[in-house]
């Protein structure tokens, strides 16, 4: 849980499709649950963001907050979700890492701005040949996310 | 562990090996760009190179 980043606090709350108010009553809500004292509502409202933004690193008793909120929900999702919360957070840092990465036009352009100047430790064909490797997984990266929203049932989400 | 789980896992495994291998490309291709601009620098920092 330490690991944990805003980018992938943001990327679990947005997978449950809720609004910062709405994990705000989530958090408050697992707190409740276990008889745990918290900020305020609108004190969790200003903070969500700053922690997503990884402004500031919420405290132990919000991460450990955060982890109860989505182990329910992994124990509550249908048959075949309930993966447990450390796989959630692997999942989330995957899909997080993915959407990171550029497009192929924006690789292409790397490569040729590499090409374009002076080199020593690469020859054409090799950087032209990591270029043509990433793309390449560029597309199966594609394809992975495609087949891994299939078995999470994320388009069933949506409609 | 349901055969689903185990296909979610397995597709997750395979992902995580496809994002690495395109962020190591990348980083080979911007590191190889930062050191061509920095050899640039360098050269026109040379005098007689202007």
């Amino acid at each position: 849980m330490t690991d944990v980043t805003g980018e992938i606090l943001r990327s679990w709350r947005q997978s449950q499709g809720w609004d910062v108010p709405r994990m705000a009553r989530e958090l408050r809500k697992a707190a409740r649950d276990s008889g745990e004292d918290v900020a305020a509502h609108h004190g969790l409202v200003k903070m969500i963001p700053q922690w997503e933004q990884g402004g500031r690193a919420p405290r132990e008793r919000y991460r450990l907050l955060y982890l109860k909120v989505f182990e329910d929900i992994a124990r509550d999702a249908p048959p075949g979700i309930a993966l447990g919360a450390e796989f959630a957070i692997r999942l989330a840092e995957v899909r997080a890492r993915a959407g990171r990465l550029p497009g192929p036009d924006e690789i292409r352009a790397l490569a040729a701005a590499a090409l374009a100047r002076p080199r020593e430790r690469m020859t054409p064909a090799e950087i032209r040949a990591r270029a043509a490797e990433a793309i390449a997984h560029l597309h199966e990266v594609a394809t992975k996310l495609a087949e891994l929203s299939a078995l999470l049932g994320d388009d069933e989400d949506k409609s | 562990m349901s055969t689903r789980d185990d296909e979610i896992r397995r597709v997750v495994a395979e992902l995580d090996a496809h994002v690495a291998t395109v962020e190591a490309d990348l980083a080979v291709l911007k590191a190889l760009l930062a050191d061509n601009e920095v050899r640039e620098e360098e050269d026109l920092s040379q005098p007689g190179n202007c």
